[in-house]
């Protein structure tokens, strides 16, 4: 790990003036960067792929550790409430059950205790090329992604080009499917962001940036609202190893259903199979109106499927992405396959 | 989709090859800089580093005693632990140094937590409990007792991570389920293949302390 | 190692015997000459009164409490951190290194470079630092300036066979063609082609294992404590004690009797800690240099690829079987892909017998680091390769795969275990049509035996002293790998004296005590226990001898030593009343070696059932089943735990453990936990030890490595019967599950 300033924040406005004013750094990955939970940021740090000039501590900050509910049971997240504070969080586990699921899921008991939802949703990627100390991939600076013709078993089915990377936080997913914002403040001031636009494909925004995050930003706080079918949300993790693991497929799933059991709308946000929380709009689309059973199942998850590249080591993720989305909208429905 | 995808949806990159292999020391320069921790980069380290960066006094409460320490702000709290408070607490190991093995568990205000993936300047005005804290060999914790007496280490390397993390649990739930018991040491590895024993040693400290 | 010459009486009559030798793990054959008349024996298993018990191992408050100290653990005054420099190329010469930008570093106190200018894989040591902490240490490396000059490489296998492929190892004496070269060849390969046409069924199939890494959670390493003067102690994470002192001598300039080896508790070795290595060889010169005590313990990426790895396999076996059974031929061709290194791979068939056979074995290397002994070298892999074929001939001819075995195994032990395995896994649930389970979670069940040797042979010098105030104190240099080594060094002397494991103190791990055996090929136990029995029995003599007077001068061979006293002619005393008759010095009585006290060969097998989930790929291994044999066994505790974790070991081998290389970087891009993925609580089975007691020998037997071989095998043929989906590349993980499901189509018409 490289030498570091080390600066505890007292107010959101403190924290993002010690971002702004600290020595930029040569390279993206030099920029000051704050710290929350820090179990992924000081990985990063340990291998060199992060090597902040100034680290700001947002725990020193109060009042970000909070989990409060609004009149209509929507749900504010601090963004430095932890991953342990969601999955025990009673409201949470009743009303929104997928995000319980999906904090649970994430590595294991010590990592939860500290890790924050606002860090979840900031990781880098996982891949082992960008994690390996002394490649310099497409994603750190170098000209190319070595996952596109090598070793690419854990990468993107979907989205990918001209990185291949998967996005590995288990939250996102759950969140962008219950309609999630982030609340952002940097030195332009406020905003509010839907989480659906906060995540960049690499083709799209900034190879080297996984969201539309700039360097002196801080997500303050995650806003989940109310909906019809946040009650019936769910999230299924594949690991290849249960115990500490990301994930090989996720999806996170939510419906509501008519009194008449047919679907009234379905939301299905694929995790670990593109370099964002991946939607699959016609699968949701296919499902309105129907009534869940095997074989509308079948059909949905051979939709939300259709589109999938897989890579030359990749292709088991479609069979496998298809059983998770089968077996997720089932239990999201309450309906046994 | 990327322009550089052919047919079959693979990515074609022609040049990897090309700069991977039979490269001279000519062309080393351009394409090693390009995949690997590189010249330019060490240079920049040598010249950046003419000073040690700031130490910083910090305290640090640990096993019910509070203690200065000097420490630079990268330094893991496992670290101070190890190298820094005298004497040297030593029951927390560094085995993989990426909160992925368990070793290094300690408790933060009670709460099971990797010490490699906090920085000790960030652990002050905390409780932190090693495994030293929780009894010794003369006087063990039920968790330590049962270990012993189910054979529930063969090194030991990975031991005071398990008795942490055991500890902290049976404390959260006195009746665990066999279930339980092993999702709550999922984030501690063992190489040895005690998993078994330290199931048994965990339902038996249960029963002992309830 | 001959530190302590004994004094034997002479014209004792001695025999030859044929004991088993390690050499960095891999055991070796010699003969050697004992005495032929040696002493009482251990008597029969189940008349011991501790041993063949359950001992709580004597270090455990110690471990449990986080207090043993360990080489990792070592702080002393003024001591400065080591960290080695990698060179990340797979082949590259070093063509300048400019350290001046590190040595500029404040706190930076020394900068020694290997002694190499070409290095042919990734992660080949190029300089080492030492700095007054480890974080100043990796500023330091981070800092040293390498310019290489890139060579070609290669790293994957089928390329390194063609010809034309970069130049792995320089010109081998014998080469035959590049990267290529033939270790042995046995077998008649025309007899072999005459029997394949009698044959009713022939498989001819390709299987490959990946390379392994032993994953000690204690890296390598060593803390050397020097100080410029005359003497040097070295702490060291170890398998051999007296492994230690020659080479730290040499590095550190110093007689070899000035170096004193300590390795007190260590952190797991599996066959790789021996010698001091490279990094021994840098905290040795680190140490020298700034006259300063040194620790260098690799970091956790230095550990994935410096210290060697169970080499990985490609095999290539044809097996003929008739109709009842019975093996007719086996045709293999063998390749052990070690590295730069030699690799290991036991030939085959390997244990089964019957027909004809004939093999070759090749090295073939890559540029990757070399292989190391670990844990029963050549056998897991060579144990997965003929047991999955075994079972998919059983298939093929419908026969029943234990049936099949026990065709095709001769010794009554094997089938002494076989059928007690089958009745403890529940075989009879298992569906003999291989995927034929209706849902997409199917269970499946297979087996797989093994064979080990586990004989000791004479290093170890053991002193046994009883002090006038009834003490004991067991004495011997050797190391406690986490094996119970310390436990059943007490024990022995205990039961002698018929005292309790806590009336006796051990002192081990240290060179300038009572030489001993580095413990490779599961020789530990069988080197030394006889070794202390026979210190035990001699001082029990000296001890008699002593207290006769009190006990109506019986004779000594007649004087009982039990529950804590001492009697003869109806007359007790307790162990205190008769300890006060000593000398002022106590008694110390000197161990030798016994051959007769241990044994050479034992035979285990292994039964697993799996769930597999065919719509995902996912196996849950749900119970494993290993039944060992091992003459007496020392502490029942301590040897459940061996099995157990020889079961870990080998399942984490079958289902997610192996290096992943990018052939064009030429790097492995899992030197770390997270992607090298060990398994964990939640992946276990249920677990069931059994030692098996229809082994009567009264002799010792080392049992560590035989336990990892057989249940790979197990696992896979389980995963086979489960799915119908033979998978014959290790590890077996949900892609290639799904993969070839996907290839062979709908379950139902799954080969059987």
């Amino acid at each position: 790990m490289k030498s570091f300033e080390w600066v505890n924040a007292s107010t959101i406005a403190e924290a993002v003036r010690m971002l702004n004013t600290a020595a930029p750094g040569k390279d993206i990955d030099e920029a000051p960067r704050p710290i929350a939970g820090g179990q992924d940021l000081i990985t990063t740090m340990k291998d060199y792929t992060t090597r902040p000039t100034r680290v700001v501590n947002l725990k020193s900050i109060r009042g970000l550790d909070r989990i409060t509910s609004d009149s209509k049971g929507g749900l504010t997240i601090g963004a430095l409430v932890t991953l342990n504070q969601i999955e025990e969080h009673a409201g949470i586990r009743k009303n929104f059950p997928g995000l319980a699921e999906a904090a649970h899921s994430v590595a294991t008991p010590q990592i939860r205790n500290l890790g924050t939802i606002g860090g979840n949703l900031c990781q880098r990627p996982r891949c082992w090329y960008f994690r390996l100390e002394e490649v310099v991939c497409l994603k750190k600076g170098g000209s190319q992604c070595y996952a596109a013709t090598g070793e690419n078993k854990y990468h993107a089915i979907f989205g990918g080009g001209p990185s291949f990377i998967v996005h590995p936080s288990d939250l996102a997913p759950m969140l962008v499917a219950l309609g999630a914002r982030v609340a952002v403040t940097g030195s332009s001031g406020k905003q509010v962001i839907a989480l659906d636009k906060f995540f960049t494909l690499p083709a799209e925004g900034d190879v080297r940036r996984e969201n539309v995050l700039k360097n002196d930003d801080i997500i303050t706080e995650i806003q989940v609202p109310a909906s019809p079918f946040a009650a019936r949300s769910t999230y299924l993790k594949f690991k290849e190893r249960e115990s500490l693991d990301f994930a090989l497929a996720a999806v996170a799933a939510a419906v509501q259903l008519q009194p008449n059991k047919t679907v009234k709308t379905a939301r299905i946000v694929l995790g670990g199979v593109a370099p964002i929380p991946w939607r699959v709009p016609d699968a949701e689309k296919f499902l309105t109106g129907k009534i869940v059973n095997r074989d509308v199942l079948a059909q949905a998850a051979k939709i939300a499927l259709k589109d999938a590249q897989p890579l030359e080591k990749n292709a088991y993720k479609v069979p496998l992405t298809e059983t998770l989305v089968r077996r997720a909208l089932a239990k999201a429905a309450g309906v046994s396959l | 989709m990327s322009k550089s995808r052919d047919e079959n949806g693979r990515m074609h990159d022609p040049s990897r090859r090309k700069f991977l292999k039979g490269v001279g020391i000519a062309g080393a320069g351009a394409a090693v800089a390009d995949k690997l921790w590189t010249e330019a980069q060490a240079e920049e380290q040598g010249t950046s580093l003419k000073t040690v960066s700031g130490s910083v006094k910090i305290s640090l409460d640990v096993n019910g005693k509070t203690q200065p320490v000097e420490v630079e702000p990268r330094t893991t709290l496992l670290n101070a632990l190890r190298n820094h408070l005298e004497p040297a607490v030593t029951g927390p190991k560094l085995v993989c140094d990426m909160g992925t093995c368990g070793a290094c568990t300690v408790l933060i205000d009670g709460q099971p937590a990797y010490s490699c993936l906090i920085l000790a300047v960030d652990a002050t005005n905390k409780k932190i409990t090693t495994v030293e804290g929780l009894g010794s060999p003369e006087k063990p914790n039920a968790v330590q007792a049962a270990f012993v007496e189910h054979d529930a280490l063969m090194c030991g390397f990975c031991t005071p991570g398990f008795v942490t993390s055991i500890s902290a649990y049976l404390k959260k739930n006195p009746n665990p389920s066999l279930a339980e018991v092993r999702e709550a040491c999922k984030g501690n590895f063992c190489r040895c293949g005690t998993y078994p024993r330290v199931f048994e040693a965990a339902l038996a400290a249960a029963k002992k302390s309830v | 190692m001959q530190q302590q010459t004994q004094q034997q009486p002479a014209a004792k009559p001695k025999k030859k015997i044929r004991v088993p030798r390690v050499i960095n793990g891999v055991e070796q054959m010699v003969e050697i000459e004992v005495d032929e008349d040696s002493g009482p024996g251990w008597g029969p298993n189940d008349k011991h009164t501790l041993l063949n018990h359950r001992i709580p191992r004597v270090d455990g408050p110690l471990k449990a409490s986080g207090t043993a100290k360990y080489t990792y653990d070592m702080r002393l005054p003024g001591m400065l951190y080591g960290r080695i420099l990698r060179c990340p190329h797979a082949h590259a010469r070093i063509t300048s290194m400019n350290t001046d930008a590190a040595s500029a570093i404040p706190g930076v106190k020394a900068i020694v470079k290997a002694p190499l200018e070409e290095t042919r894989f990734s992660g080949a040591p190029v300089a080492a630092v030492a700095a007054i902490t480890p974080e100043i240490a990796d500023d330091a490396i981070h800092a040293i300036v390498v310019k290489y000059e890139i060579l070609p490489h290669v790293v994957i296998p089928d390329e390194s066979i063609k010809p034309g492929a970069p130049k792995v190892v320089p010109d081998p004496p014998d080469r035959k063609e590049d990267n290529l070269q033939q270790k042995a060849k046995a077998g008649d390969l025309q007899k072999v082609e005459a029997a394949f046409a009698t044959a009713d069924a022939i498989i001819e199939a390709e299987y490959r294992t990946a390379r392994l890494h032993h994953s000690c959670l204690e890296t390598h390493g060593m803390v050397v404590d020097y100080r410029g003067g005359e003497t040097a102690t070295v702490y060291a994470s170890t398998q051999g004690t007296f492994t230690i002192p020659e080479e730290s001598a040499k590095f550190l300039g110093l007689p070899q009797s000035a170096v004193t080896a300590v390795v007190q508790h260590m952190g797991g070795g599996f066959g790789s800690k021996f010698g001091i290595g490279t990094e021994g060889m840098f905290a040795c010169r680190l140490s020298k240099e700034t006259k300063s005590p040194v620790k260098l313990m690799l970091t956790r990426y230095d550990e994935f690829v410096m210290t060697g790895n169970r080499s990985a396999s490609w095999q290539k076996i044809k097996a003929g079987v008739k109709k009842d059974g019975s093996l007719v031929a086996v045709q293999s061709r063998q390749y052990r892909l070690g590295g730069v290194g030699q690799g290991s791979q036991a030939g085959q068939p390997y244990i089964y017998r019957g027909g004809e056979f004939y093999r070759e074995i090749y090295a073939l290397h890559t540029n990757e680091d070399s292989s190391n002994a670990m844990r029963a070298p050549g056998h897991p892999q060579a144990s997965f390769a003929i047991e999955s074929l075994m079972d998919e001939l059983a298939y093929k001819i419908q026969m029943d795969p234990v049936a099949f075995r026990k065709k095709n195994l001769l010794s009554p032990t094997y089938h002494r275990q076989l059928d007690r395995g089958a009745k403890e896994i529940g075989w009879s649930r298992r569906n003999a049509m291989a995927g034929g389970n209706p849902g997409p979670l199917k269970r499946g069940f297979g087996c797989a035996v093994g064979t080990w040797g586990g004989g000791g042979n004479n290093q170890c010098k053991v002193d046994v002293t009883v002090a006038r105030d009834g003490s004991v104190v067991v004495a011997v240099g050797v190391q406690d790998l986490g094996t119970g080594t310390r436990t059943y060094t007490r024990a022995i002397v205990a039961e002698e004296f018929g005292l309790q494991v806590t009336d006796v103190t051990e002192q081990i791990g240290n060179s300038k005590l009572g030489a001993a055996v580095a413990s490779g090929g599961s020789v530990t136990a069988a080197s030394l226990s006889p070794s202390v029995k026979d210190a035990a029995i001699k001082a029990r003599l000296l001890f008699a001898e002593r207290v006769a007077p009190l006990l109506d001068n019986a004779k000594p061979e007649d004087i009982k030593f039990a529950n804590g006293t001492v009697s003869a002619n109806n007359k007790s005393i307790t162990w205190k009343q008769a300890s006060a008759s000593l000398p002022a010095a106590g008694i110390t009585s000197h161990g030798v070696w016994r051959s007769d006290l241990q044994a050479t060969g034992v035979q285990g097998c292994c039964f697993a059932e799996v769930e597999v989930d065919v719509e995902t790929g996912f196996i849950r291994p749900i119970k494993m089943v290993h039944i060992q044999n091992g003459g007496l066994p020392l502490n029942r505790l301590t040897m459940e735990s061996q099995i157990n974790g020889g079961m870990i070991q080998s399942l984490g081998m079958s289902l997610w453990e192996g290096r992943v290389i990018d052939g064009e970087l030429g790097m492995p891009l899992n030197p770390h936990f997270g992607d090298y993925k060990l398994p964990g609580s939640l992946e276990m089975p249920e677990l069931v030890p059994i030692i098996d007691d229809d082994d009567k020998r009264e002799a010792v037997i080392g049992i560590a490595e035989p336990a990892v071989i057989p249940a790979v095998g197990a696992i896979a043929n389980a995963v086979f019967n489960a799915t119908g989906v033979r998978i014959r590349e290790l590890p077996i993980t949900p892609d290639k599950i799904l993969m070839g499901l996907m290839n062979s189509g709908p379950i139902s018409t799954a080969k059987v």
